[in-house]
């Protein structure tokens, strides 16, 4: 059906494409085709010249003369890690270094991946080089620029082209890694994020008991060397017994050898600690999301209706409202029980209540995005998997998954994306990340009233930076995925 | 049907298991802390060995943060004291900064004490359960507006805009003694300071009112900062009493950080400070009592050097008060801030 379908919009597109003229004009044949081809599109061009030169006029004398960047300068570390400990300011930049090098292994290695694809379908392949990729960030880069450029030194300026060499190194080398070692690139890409969690967060070990499941499923996946899936009980049963060993050798031995402690979640704040929050709640709201999904659609009205009250309650309570539960009531109950502190590197705390309740309303959000992506995969595939006899789970995970997640991933880096930004909501319940970090700035004396207005204008540019990079990462995944495929 | 069984049985195991892990674990390192749910606050902050204290980031002079992150300012220096006369050491304390939900966390007990310039009220003692040991700044609310405005009374202000934090007795106040004069004004709501002093600066509103300690320390800082001319009305609108809270029913905790929140205005009464309590060498008897020189001992709980270490550590009340408020524009001279013999109203029972 689909192939009926996309043929006659194909056609479409090329008829269109062939209507369009083929020479390259040259670009006073543009401004006068496009610009100047009526009076009135005349008029209307030059005003809006002088309206877009004006406005670019005040923009850049504000931004380059008349503005006080003094408060931005002067706290540019309370800005973008609070009040973290300044002794303890090492983990910080360790943490910067080792997530540099699992993005260089982590980047190398899908590159070397997708070469080997090429190579298997005799596809051609060329790597993008480097600097494209960075021309792409360009985002990203114009936020470590100015940040560069704030906190002038030598040591920032090491530390940043440290991590981007970092990152280039691995991903140089993790790209030309044979197909069997690649495996290995994975799982130390891996470890080299959970080591960044654990670097700052220190004691606990339940982020190593989580990474040491990981590792045994992919162990085991790696030694069987095929679909674990029919055998997903077995699967769960060897990564909790590999996690509860690696977890206990963590515990007893290495703990006693080596002392992990770090700084306790109540200590992370400014632009860090929304990145940290935003991260760990995309990661734990994803799953969730996936599985609300699935039972919402689930043919047991037991967890079918479970799943629909949670959507609906969730989506119905606005997110400030769900903080304030979270800060306040939580609190009440939840606090100090030993279950959760297992589970928690630290004891509940403000911002880990406020990280959960982030998680759990994403979810609920997520949950009907991939709905929409369920509901968009044609019923036909499904059947078609039944009839070659392949047992349910194996049908939602190989044949309906893949193409509702390619289907929805635009609206999913959309949530996500929103996630980041409300991220800044944690300011109202007094959780001290960026923009609460501002009110602390202009409580400084000499800051009461001295750049109000600047200091929200970096607060906004340290958000888009993120975001339109995430969302030009999305574009391009969107594109990668669709080409050739449907 | 019959795979299902497996799996169904081969997921409750590993439930199992995990229960299983996360309860071994436990034992190990919980001890049986929750048994002692009568013993008082003072005991699990000295187990503890740390303080935990509740207070803002966010009002100049009372409770910042500088660019180091580190907390500073009137309030926070009374949580130092705390920690100085509880545990002998200033710096054993954990800043929580709050946001307008601040009494629930006394209550939850997510703080020890609270410093966070909130003021004691009848129905804040009462209904929501909460105790009020000691008052640090005898405050009023007053009102602000440009010093080229033509406002030089509360009576001037009919029709005028003002800017006030909800949800605060503030804004109650000035409903109250506005209405009390038949005055008409327009209220505009904030939630927090920060936001009311950038819509006060951007003209949205006439009158900006708060606590005068507050609105003494923006006219300051901003003047400094080479802003507009402020001007603050002489009259005081209310009594606002600004100092510790604590939750209700525990004698002891209250009893301990009322002394040595005390022990400030002693010192200062004595002519005690930083530099000179560890040099005392007269032998006035009440002196000795109060730096436990002597075999005194009033039984609250206290260690006997308590003293000591809250002027050595942190210093006596005007120490504070000049280094925090003062530096910042709030001038005691002439407030209630000073010393009873000074006509002001810190007053301390006597310690014998």
């Amino acid at each position: 059906m689909s192939e009926v379908m996309s043929n006659g919009v194909m056609s479409e597109v090329m008829s269109a494409e062939a209507l369009m003229p083929s020479k390259k004009l040259s670009a006073r044949g543009w401004m006068r085709a496009n610009l100047f081809n009526r009076w009135y599109n005349a008029v209307l061009t030059l005003i809006l010249a002088l309206v877009i030169a004006y406005l670019g006029f005040r923009s850049i004398r504000y931004l380059f003369w008349t503005a006080e960047w003094e408060p931005v300068r002067a706290n540019l570390t309370l800005f973008m890690i609070g009040s973290f400990p300044r002794d303890e300011q090492w983990r910080v930049v360790v943490q910067l270094l080792l997530l540099a090098a699992a993005f260089g292994v982590i980047w190398g290695s899908m590159i070397g991946a997708s070469r080997d694809r090429a190579a298997q379908s005799g596809s051609p392949f060329s790597a993008e080089p480097g600097w494209v990729a960075l021309r792409r960030w360009w985002g990203l880069v114009l936020l470590l620029g100015v940040l560069l450029l704030a906190a002038w030194g030598i040591l920032p300026l090491v530390l940043a082209f440290g991590c981007i060499a970092l990152i280039f190194m691995l991903r140089r080398i993790a790209m030309r890694l044979a197909s069997k070692v690649r495996i290995y690139a994975w799982f130390g890409g891996y470890v080299l994020l959970i080591a960044s969690w654990q670097i700052v967060s220190g004691t606990g070990g339940s982020a190593w008991f989580w990474a040491a499941g990981l590792l045994a499923f992919w162990g085991i996946r790696t030694v069987r060397k095929k679909d674990l899936t029919p055998r997903l009980p077995l699967t769960l049963v060897a990564i909790v017994g590999g996690g509860a060993v690696a977890w206990a050798i963590y515990t007893f031995i290495l703990n006693g050898l080596i002392n992990f402690s770090g700084v306790g979640w109540d200590n992370w704040s400014g632009f860090h600690l929304n990145l940290i929050a935003a991260t760990i709640s995309i990661i734990a709201a994803f799953p969730l999301g996936l599985i609300l999904a699935l039972g919402r659609r689930s043919s047991l009205p037991a967890i079918r209706w479970l799943c629909v009250t949670y959507i609906e309650l969730i989506r119905g309570v606005p997110l400030i409202g769900l903080l304030f539960i979270g800060n306040s009531l939580l609190g009440f109950f939840i606090d100090n029980d030993p279950f959760i502190d297992f589970f928690l590197d630290t004891p509940l705390s403000q911002i880990s209540r406020a990280i959960v309740i982030m998680s759990l309303f994403t979810a609920a959000y997520l949950a009907e995005v991939i709905r929409g992506g369920l509901e968009a995969t044609p019923r036909g595939q499904t059947e078609a998997g039944q009839s070659v006899g392949l047992s349910p789970w194996q049908i939602t995970s190989r044949i309906v998954m893949p193409q509702t997640l390619r289907a929805s991933i635009p609206a999913i880096v959309g949530q996500f994306i929103s996630l980041l930004k409300d991220s800044s909501l944690l300011s109202i319940i007094a959780v001290s990340e960026i923009l609460r970090v501002r009110a602390s700035v202009h409580s400084q004396g000499a800051f009461t009233t001295l750049g109000t207005a600047e200091t929200l204008v970096f607060i906004a540019f340290a958000f888009w930076a993120f975001a339109f990079t995430w969302s030009r990462e999305s574009q391009r995944l969107e594109k990668h995925l669709g080409v050739g495929e449907r | 049907m019959r795979s299902n069984r497996v799996k169904l049985f081969a997921v409750l195991a590993c439930v199992l298991g995990l229960v299983a892990v996360a309860c071994s674990s436990d034992s190990g390192n919980d001890t049986d802390d929750n048994q002692q749910d009568t013993a008082s606050l003072l005991d699990e902050v000295r187990d503890r060995d740390q303080l935990i204290c509740g207070t803002r980031d966010d009002l100049t002079g009372f409770a910042q943060k500088n660019s180091e992150g580190e907390f500073e300012g009137f309030d926070v220096e009374f949580c130092k004291v705390i920690a100085a006369g509880i545990l002998g050491d200033a710096t054993k304390v954990e800043f929580k900064a709050l946001g307008p939900e601040r009494f629930t966390s006394v209550q939850a007990g997510e703080v020890d004490i609270l410093f966070r310039n909130a003021t004691a009220t009848a129905s804040r003692d009462g209904r929501e359960g909460l105790a009020f040991p000691f008052t640090t700044v005898y405050d009023g609310q007053r009102m602000m507006v440009s010093g080229d405005s033509d406002i030089t009374s509360l009576d001037d202000m009919d029709g005028a805009s003002i800017c006030v934090v909800q949800g605060t007795t503030t804004e109650l106040n000035l409903n109250a003694v506005l209405g009390a004069r038949g005055i008409s004004f327009n209220p505009v709501l904030y939630s927090s300071h920060t936001e009311l002093r950038e819509a006060y600066q951007a003209g949205l509103c006439e009158g900006y009112t708060a606590d005068g300690s507050a609105l003494f320390v923006y006219k300051f800082t901003s003047e400094q900062a080479g802003g507009p001319q402020q001007r603050i009305l002489d009259e005081v609108m209310s009594k606002e009493p600004l100092g510790a809270v604590i939750a209700d029913g525990d004698s002891k905790w209250e009893q301990a950080v009322t002394w040595v929140m005390r022990a400030t205005i002693q010192a200062w009464e004595f002519g005690l400070d930083s530099t000179n309590i560890n040099s005392y060498s007269g032998n006035d008897v009440n002196i000795l009592n109060f730096l436990g020189r002597n075999d005194f001992d009033p039984g609250l709980g206290l260690d006997r050097d308590f003293a000591i270490n809250v002027v050595d550590q942190v210093g006596n009340y005007k120490e504070i008060y000049d280094r925090t408020l003062g530096a910042t524009g709030l001038i005691m001279e002439g407030s209630y801030n000073r010393l009873w013999s000074d006509g002001g109203l810190h007053y301390a029972p006597p310690y014998r």
